[in-house]
């Protein structure tokens, strides 16, 4: 939801009004005046920028993990992946590329996360699609994935339920139905597809007060999520610390990263 | 021992495949952050992603594209994290190249925040400095991916490459002109 305290109740209204009477390029245009990374792109606010072309640009993170963090961005505003042209993900994912060779070599890191946050839960922060480029060293205790074993049948689930919808998305007619779920499974896909249609009839129903309908579900989540951001903040120690102690200037090249798992 | 992923790819077990082509496979595991994880790989064993070559590159990041659009759709996921472990100290823990695509919902107990640092504005400014002079050296990114297909082909056949490269180039602009009214 918009949050604007300054506003009476007139006045709230009324700007929901003009949200509500405007066309989806007019709409599209009043995000791109609201993002704070669409007006970087245009150079209307400052920053440094490391590479810039004509689908993509590159800049450094203001707000860093590490030193040498890096934000690749389309110069189109998109809000999520799913949003964002084939070609464009696909480019943007080979100046991540480029860009990781030169922190590993220039900065010697000695790994590099690309990281992409689709939504507010997936911790995104800002309503401009974006890759992370993160360099790495030891011991930095950053975007900890801790794995653990799945029970075969949900993993069954998961694929039914998504290769379904890739081949729908790829084009390719094959529908995949898991024998032992025949009876319970459908059961269990008719809710979730019944989900799906309501968070659909929510994000319609609300669309017009929002400046992003395919965020609608993040933006409900806004407030207490960022509740939750401060909290989890206070969890992660440490991590300046150990950084600054790994300042060591060992020659790492590509193969060292790579030997280390020999 | 095998490479797990190699593994998977090769004889299709232990883990449940949902997209395989020539080049890339996606694949669910049975360890994994959350229930609907999906890892994206290339069937060919590449340790990072610096040694994957850009074609394939593009293919899985255009495949964990559609799958992470899969995932929003069919698993109902509020949101997803796409993720890259470049790297051991990257928290790589397979050494081949994979794109892990993981649908994220409320209170599924995954943290993958983390602390802006406060580093000093030199700091900052070498960095920059040292990025960027690298940075303006893939200006032309197209052209780099030219050059890199070049090198893969043997000496003998390089110049008809280049030559073929050269003359691809003039239609291209030899069409651009044409298009100028």
């Amino acid at each position: 939801m918009i949050n604007m305290p300054d506003l009476t109740e007139e006045q709230r209204k009324e700007f929901e009004e003009k949200l509500k009477n405007m066309s989806p390029e007019e709409l599209n245009q009043f995000q791109k005046e609201q993002c704070i990374f669409c007006q970087i792109i245009s150079g209307k606010v400052p920053s440094k920028k490391v590479y810039d072309d004509n689908k993509c640009m590159a800049i450094l993170d203001i707000n860093p993990a590490t030193r040498g963090h890096i934000l690749i961005l389309p110069k189109e505003h998109y809000s999520i992946m799913p949003q964002v042209p084939e070609e464009v993900v696909s480019h943007m994912f080979l100046v991540a590329k480029a860009f990781s060779q030169v922190l590993l070599k220039k900065l010697k890191s000695s790994g590099t996360n690309i990281f992409i946050a689709n939504g507010l839960i997936a911790g995104q922060k800002a309503q401009h699609f974006m890759i992370h480029l993160i360099p790495r060293k030891e011991d930095d205790q950053l975007l900890n994935l801790e794995e653990k074993f799945i029970e075969p049948e949900m993993v069954k689930k998961v694929k039914v339920a998504v290769e379904n919808k890739l081949n729908e998305l790829l084009g390719i007619k094959k529908v995949i139905v898991e024998e032992s779920q025949l009876e319970e499974g459908k059961e269990e896909k008719k809710d979730k597809t019944d989900k799906v249609k309501n968070k659909k009839n929510i994000d319609e129903t609300n669309q017009d007060e929002e400046s992003d309908s395919e965020n609608q579900k993040e933006n409900e989540e806004e407030e207490d999520d960022d509740e939750e951001e401060t909290t989890e903040n206070d969890d992660v120690e440490d991590d300046e610390e150990k950084n600054k102690k790994d300042e060591d200037q060992t020659d790492i090249n590509l193969d060292d990263i790579a030997n280390l798992f020999k | 021992m095998k490479c797990e992923y190699c593994e998977i790819a090769d004889l299709q077990s232990k883990a449940e495949i949902i997209y395989e082509d020539d080049e890339v496979i996606a694949a669910i595991k049975d360890v994994v952050a959350t229930p609907g994880q999906i890892t994206v790989f290339p069937k060919e064993h590449f340790t990072i992603l610096e040694m994957v070559p850009n074609k394939i590159v593009k293919k899985c990041a255009d495949i964990a594209n559609k799958i992470g659009i899969a995932v929003f759709e069919s698993l109902g996921a509020q949101g997803t994290n796409i993720i890259i472990q470049n790297g051991l100290a990257a928290g790589q823990s397979v050494p081949h190249f994979a794109i892990e695509i993981i649908p994220r919902r409320e209170g599924d107990g995954i943290n993958l925040q983390w602390q802006p640092q406060q580093i000093p504005e030199d700091e900052m400014e070498r960095a920059f400095f040292e990025i960027k002079e690298e940075g303006d050296k893939i200006k032309n990114f197209d052209d780099k991916e030219v050059k890199e297909n070049e090198i893969a082909v043997d000496d003998g056949d390089t110049k008809m490459v280049m030559k073929k490269n050269k003359s691809d180039k003039d239609n291209y602009l030899l069409k651009s002109l044409k298009k100028i009214p």
